[in-house]
């Protein structure tokens, strides 16, 4: 039966072993860090980026490279997935932007801000986390699902502008593709005009008091663009 | 309660309950904002209240483990306390960095790393604060004439927990190392060192409330805390998998982490076969009940539900989840806080002289809280396999996974009723225990040692 002094050394030499080992790895790890993060991409904008982003402690909702709290979306990916120009609106407002959904707080950056804080997310974005998150691999056709009549896709000839893909997906569907917070949009151009589709993009307050569409911030030709692309939406 | 200087301990206990209680108020907070009662948003926003819920758990057992070290160091060392003025000095400056901290996060003062959210002018009164516990407790037992195992395992733990503080203290540049040297910290502790220091908690209860031979007790503490460190140090790999680290980490993580249930396997066992070999029944069974509840739980908690998704091609589904969550309630339970209200249960007869443990409500306290405990973790394990199928298995948006969840939610604080209710018994016996007396001095009310 093991001695006391022989658990002793069992206790003492496996801890020395393994913590050796460690030391050493942790020396590997660090050695290949800069090639594995892209190290040369840490601008002063990403930098700045990450500042904001403890400061605030976003990871006390957010999870980032799978860390944090659970409470608000993994952001690893975000600009991948929403692009630069939706997080910049959102974060102006983010609770206009999921209106009635968890609530996020307001932070008033400044434009120079959100661009650090986007730079940030852009660079871990490429990190090489050994391909986490992985893709979804169950097919969703796979599952029995009950096809919606309005989820049919229409011909559509007017291609979708580039703002319309940018920020109006995020919650809304065209052709069963993209957001659900809003209605989808597939038969939208008869239903409306363009006159008042121009009118509820100005400001969609004005129209209907109390609505849950956030007043976007378009230029006049962004605008144009977008009533006529859904107003082929027949 | 053999020493007079014993009696600090007790304040040490006291801000435990306190700090208990707030931790539990933020955690309803989170329940509530959760099935989307968030109220509070603009005064407490789910990052404070977050960042408030953890770090109460750490500081409350952080002081419950210096409880215990200025509890159980006298008796091991045979004397009285090196300084017990500085121990009352100790406390005091602890818990006011520990007010600034919990006050500071509600004004966005913080440092926004998850676990070590306190800001960095503090951790430097953290560390200064932890050297002062520490060279009390050292010179106690440099100066003390006998020499234990579970003194030197203790004492080792507590200053392995406070060098491990440091790393997480360097500022990084680059997220990828920021993350990997905080969990040098955060879980070269919670799997590692403060392993250690539930390993010598436990000893010494077990040698108290068993009566088995010391030798006996100490040997096997060796081999469990040996385990702890075979897996623990390497098993830190489960966090280096997908936070770009190098790919080698999914294996050394994932073998490691798969053998880190073993020490507290090692531990269960231990714990019930001395209770086994015990000669005579203590009659403090509430202490008892919650050692060797902590043995189990840690075992079921940490070991199991640990290992059941740090294995690599399960953690990648798994990883930022609640799945998660429902791991670290029932491992910080099962390890700490129940070793923690063990350490209390104990020491509170010896201290008081009040002998409350034959009471009913000590066994209210154990089962209301472990079942509730027991159902929230149920609750977020539910909640988390679904987030997992339905987020990352088959792509659903984040938010309408979430809405999905809410029901699970709601068992979730109705579970943590329960758990407050026990959590509740246990504090009203602390108050009804009094204050520690010097009628108390010299019995310890029937340890078979």
């Amino acid at each position: 039966m093991l001695s006391k002094s022989q658990a002793r050394a069992f206790f003492l030499g496996g801890t020395f072993l393994f913590s050796a080992i460690f030391v050493f790895l942790t020396i590997d790890s660090i050695r290949q860090n800069d090639a594995r993060t892209n190290a040369q991409n840490l601008t002063e904008d990403v930098l700045k980026g990450k500042e904001i982003w403890e400061k605030n402690n976003c990871m006390g909702c957010h999870t980032l490279l799978g860390e944090g709290a659970y409470y608000a979306p993994d952001l690893t990916k975000v600009v991948e997935r929403r692009g630069v120009s939706w997080i910049d609106v959102f974060l102006d407002d983010p609770q206009a932007m999921f209106p009635g959904e968890r609530k996020m707080v307001k932070y008033n950056f400044t434009k120079e801000e959100k661009g650090q804080v986007i730079a940030f997310l852009d660079w871990v974005g490429k990190i090489d986390a050994n391909g986490w998150p992985p893709k979804p691999n169950i097919p969703v056709d796979s599952i029995a699902i009950a096809v919606s009549p309005q989820t049919s896709t229409n011909i559509v000839k007017v291609s979708q502008p580039e703002k319309f893909s940018q920020l109006c997906v995020a919650c809304h569907a065209v052709g069963g593709k993209g957001g659900n917070v809003g209605p989808t949009l597939d038969h939208v151009g008869s239903k409306f005009d363009a006159d008042y589709l121009n009118r509820w993009l100005i400001d969609p307050q004005v129209i209907k008091p109390g609505t849950n569409m956030p007043k976007l911030p378009l230029s006049d030709t962004e605008r144009k663009d977008i009533v006529t692309y859904l107003s082929a939406l027949k | 309660m053999r020493f007079q200087s014993q009696k600090v301990a007790y304040w040490f206990f006291a801000t435990c309950m306190l700090l208990l209680s707030l931790q539990i108020v933020y955690g309803f907070i989170m329940g509530f904002a959760r099935i989307g009662m968030d109220g509070l948003h603009d005064y407490i926003p789910f990052n404070t209240a977050r960042a408030t819920h953890t770090n109460l758990l750490v500081v409350w057992l952080l002081t419950g483990f210096m409880g215990a070290a200025y509890y159980i160091i006298p008796e091991e060392s045979d004397r009285e306390l090196y300084s017990v003025k500085l121990a009352y000095i100790q406390l005091i400056s602890w818990v006011v960095v520990g007010v600034i901290a919990i006050v500071g996060f509600h004004f966005n003062w913080w440092e926004g790393r998850k676990f070590l959210e306190i800001p960095r002018p503090l951790d430097y009164l953290v560390v200064v604060n932890v050297l002062t516990f520490l060279f009390n407790i050292a010179m106690t037992i440099w100066e003390a004439k006998k020499r234990s195992t579970t003194q030197l395992v203790l004492f080792f733990g507590l200053l392995c927990a406070a060098l491990l503080y440091l790393p997480g203290m360097i500022y990084f540049d680059n997220q990828t190392l920021d993350s990997y040297f905080r969990w040098w910290v955060v879980h070269l502790w919670v799997e590692g060192v403060w392993e250690l220091i539930m390993g010598g908690i436990l000893a010494f209860l077990l040698i108290k409330l068993t009566g088995v031979d010391r030798e006996v007790i100490e040997k096997w503490l060796y081999v469990v805390v040996g385990l702890t460190f075979l897996s623990g140090i390497l098993g830190t790999g489960h966090h280096y998998y997908w936070i770009g680290t190098p790919k080698y980490w999914l294996m050394v993580g994932g073998i490691f982490s798969a053998l880190e249930p073993l020490a507290f396997l090692g531990m269960a066992i231990w714990a019930l076969n001395m209770y086994r070999k015990k000669g005579k029944d203590h009659p403090n069974k509430i202490a008892l009940y919650w050692t060797l509840g902590s043995a189990i739980m840690s075992f079921i908690g940490a070991g199991f539900l640990g290992f059941a998704h740090t294995w690599p091609a399960v953690n990648q589904w798994t990883h930022g989840t609640l799945v998660t969550a429902m791991h670290g309630h029932l491992a910080f339970w099962g390890a700490y806080a129940m070793l923690v209200l063990a350490v209390i249960s104990y020491a509170m007869p010896n201290m008081t002289g009040r002998k409350l443990f034959t009471g009913m409500s000590g066994y209210l306290a154990f089962w209301a809280s472990n079942v509730g405990m027991l159902g929230m973790t149920g609750a977020l394990a539910v909640a988390g396999i679904t987030q997992v199928y339905l987020e990352r298995k088959l792509g659903m948006d984040f938010l309408v996974v979430q809405k999905e969840i809410v029901f699970h939610f709601i068992g979730m604080l109705l579970a943590a009723t329960l758990f407050t209710v026990g959590i509740t018994y246990f504090i009203v016996d602390f108050i009804r225990h009094g204050l520690p007396s010097n009628e108390a001095l010299g019995k310890n009310v029937g340890d078979l040692d």
